[in-house]
């Protein structure tokens, strides 16, 4: 009961720390929203980029043409060879007469083709296979072993689009997010682990009678340093309060229609890392530890117990 | 009750205390005398463990104070009342309140720091002046409302670092007076002061400090330098 009693007087008194020094206060959560901000932009053009990126990755992927009237045996053991090279992630075969059928069925509204195919006598188009990758840097190297002049009596033709160009810019503008990105994060912490340091300084200094009084009466040291890591808490959760308040709408709003954009086909909000809760838990943890550690070192270096 | 074998505390390479050999027995009143900086003030500083010894040993209640963990140290506080001649009253905080901090502060409940502290400021005679400010009261006031507080945990030790210093004679009186008068109701109490003619009043046990060194001691002794 003793402990409790204490606890709910050392919760108060931070809070009346915070309330009285109130333009302080104001200062150090404001800075420590802005840091906040920046992190989560940061982690917001990171995911946004991450998810175009595996977006167009998806999309990469090589077609091999056979020639015409081939054994399917002799296609099989092209398959297998392929299959058996370890960069290779999925190999997806479609015979000519699978093909053919597609080919139909996708144009069954188009009478002159339904038309001018029914009057074919044998099926015109090739069997193929269809080769993704695990790496997306395999995929000329694959490419160019398939030209290889062994294969060139049933290979027809290879059919590799390169979107190399523009996934490698993303590569780039992803790497630069996170080495500026990180640098950013970094000064902008340390300017809030000043700032709050500085305000639970002054608390400390503006307290100092008190503190040398809770001390001669047989406070306990946690007693004593209580109230300054519950003003720091209170940053915390202020900063991360006010910059969920910024992002809500962001999330709301924007971000499914830059997933709509990017991607029709895939959902933005069915991977984890766009959930919104999870941001704020990053934002919160990361909010007390720049509070916390501040605080502590304040503490440390000013409060004598 | 405590007990200084042979205690030796250095400031930087000067000596404050050198080879200090005392016992205070329970119940005792002792008036601690000696010039400013003759060490008076770090002997009740060692007993409250705000400073460490360089040597020898402190007991109190046979526990040496040097092998007392860090966050025991409160707990031992609590034993330890203090006074001081700059009184360190909280100056937004009524009588009162300044009372019920010392309690608040370790934890107790409300109903019963609104049970005690009346009866403290009672017994010190500033009841009537509960809901007053530190600077609604004379010196001698606010002393007493400090030596309140330092009876908020009921004590066994109560040190009083020249608590008359800043006062007036009659308040000087006043405030011995009390100290008295809580020596009888059985708190051992520690009177530093170089104030002679106090001493001479109270005529209790008597220490004499020169230079970190015991010069002097005699029962019921008068102030000797």
């Amino acid at each position: 009961m003793f402990y409790s009693v204490s606890f709910l007087r050392v919760i108060k008194t931070g809070f009346v720390n915070f309330v009285r020094n109130l333009w302080l206060s104001a200062a150090a959560t404001m800075v420590m929203t802005i840091t906040l901000v920046i992190l989560a932009t940061l982690f917001l053009l990171f995911a946004v980029t991450n998810f175009s990126l595996k977006s167009i990755q998806n999309t990469v992927d090589i077609s091999v043409y056979f020639k015409i009237g081939l054994a399917e045996e002799k296609i099989s053991a092209l398959q297998q060879q392929i299959q058996s090279n370890p960069k290779v992630k999925e190999v997806k075969y479609t015979s000519a007469e699978e093909a053919f059928k597609n080919f139909k069925e996708r144009h069954s509204d188009d009478l002159l083709i339904t038309q001018s195919l029914n009057e074919l006598t044998e099926n015109p188009l090739p069997a193929t296979i269809n080769i993704k990758a695990y790496n997306l840097e395999d995929y000329p190297g694959i490419a160019s072993q398939l030209q290889d002049a062994k294969y060139q009596e049933v290979v027809d033709k290879i059919n590799f689009e390169d979107n190399r160009v523009i996934i490698e810019r993303l590569n780039k503008i992803l790497k630069f997010i996170v080495s500026f990105g990180i640098g950013l994060v970094a000064v902008f912490s340390l300017i809030a682990i000043l700032v709050i340091f500085n305000t639970i300084t002054l608390t400390i200094y503006n307290r100092r009678e008190e503190v040398e009084i809770m001390r001669l009466v047989g406070a306990t040291n946690w007693y004593i340093r209580g109230p300054f890591l519950t003003e720091s808490f209170l940053y915390a959760i202020s900063a991360t309060v006010l910059c969920a308040l910024i992002f809500l709408p962001v999330f709301i709003k924007i971000l499914p229609k830059v997933a709509a954009y990017v991607n029709p086909q895939m959902t933005f909000f069915n991977q984890n890392i766009f959930n919104f809760w999870y941001l704020v838990l990053i934002l919160f943890v990361v909010s007390l530890i720049l509070a916390m550690s501040s605080t502590l070192l304040a503490i440390r270096k000013y409060l004598k117990i | 009750m405590i007990k200084f074998e042979n205690v030796t505390k250095h400031y930087n390479r000067s000596k404050a205390l050198d080879g200090i050999n005392l016992d205070i027995h329970h119940g005792e009143f002792i008036s601690l005398v000696g010039l400013s900086g003759a060490g008076k003030t770090t002997l009740m500083k060692l007993l409250i463990g705000e400073e460490g010894i360089d040597g020898g040993r402190i007991l109190i209640d046979d526990i040496d104070i040097a092998k007392v963990k860090k966050s025991d140290m409160p707990f031992l506080r609590r034993k330890i009342g203090m006074v001081f001649q700059d009184i360190k009253l909280l100056p937004k905080r009524t009588a009162f309140e300044n009372v019920a901090f010392a309690m608040e502060v370790c934890g107790h409940r409300k109903e019963k720091i609104s049970e005690d502290v009346p009866k403290i400021l009672e017994l010190v005679g500033l009841l009537h002046k509960r809901d007053n400010f530190p600077h609604q009261m004379s010196g001698g006031e606010k002393q007493r409302v400090a030596i309140a507080r330092a009876l908020a945990h009921r004590p066994v030790l109560l040190l009083a670092d020249e608590p008359t210093g800043n006062l007036d004679e009659v308040n000087a009186n006043e405030v011995i007076d009390l100290l008295l008068k809580i020596n009888q109701l059985g708190t051992t109490v520690v009177l530093a002061t170089h104030a002679a003619d106090l001493v001479n009043k109270v005529k209790k046990r008597v220490i004499t400090i020169e230079n970190g060194k015991i010069t002097f001691q005699q029962e019921k002794g008068k102030y000797k330098l």
